[in-house]
């Protein structure tokens, strides 16, 4: 999470200088969670993007069918496992040509 | 339908702090559930109007409109599968102490 994004006004009122060096370090560890929640968060949109496209088939979506089909949602499950097995091959695979 | 999907938030602060370090991590997460909701805006626009809207007219026809609804729907469907098996596999790895080493 891009945090300089957030509007500085809004936490530029606050002191945080009068904070124990308990809570800031309480923060600190909030902050660190918080960045990795957004990071999944940020994949999660990024994969369902990826695996819509691959797995819900393009062209008018049909009337009254909200829910995923036995085909779609299996396929959507495979999509998030193989692109993750993917990027597994890719950090290896990189690892191999540094060395 | 945004407290369906919203499988990471909630913290449990108490509503009546007041004090810099809570409305800091308030903020934090105010600032994160805006930007989760703004990316999810952006892909449902995307993916049903490239679905529902093949030649645009002069407006919107009302099976346009209904096609936006199932469309909606559908991704938001596709989303809680994409997070269900996303954090399941990240706490499957996480738990054979990720020898693989992918990044998250």
């Amino acid at each position: 999470m891009d945090l300089a994004s957030a509007s500085p006004s809004s936490l530029g009122n606050l002191d945080l200088s009068k904070l124990s060096d308990r809570d800031k370090q309480e923060l600190q560890q909030f902050v660190m969670n918080e960045s990795q929640k957004a990071r999944i968060q940020a994949s999660i949109h990024s994969l369902t993007d990826t695996c819509f496209r691959k797995c819900v088939p393009a062209g008018t979506i049909k009337k009254g069918a909200g829910a995923l089909d036995k085909y779609e949602e299996p396929c959507m499950r495979n999509c998030v496992d193989r692109f993750l097995d993917a990027n597994f091959v890719v950090l290896r695979e990189l690892e191999r040509l540094r060395n | 339908t945004y407290g369906k999907m919203d499988g990471l938030g909630a913290s449990g602060m108490s509503a009546f702090s007041s004090d810099p370090k809570t409305q800091v991590m308030r903020q934090i997460q105010q600032e994160a559930a805006m930007q989760n909701a703004r990316m999810l805006v952006e892909k449902l626009n995307e993916h049903c109007f490239e679905r529902c809207v093949p030649k645009p007219g002069s407006s919107l026809s009302s099976g346009e409109e209904s096609c936006f609804t199932t469309c909606m729907e559908k991704y938001m469907t596709a989303w809680n599968t994409v997070s269900k098996q996303y954090v399941a596999r990240i706490q499957k790895e996480s738990q054979q102490g990720g020898s693989g080493g992918s990044s998250f």
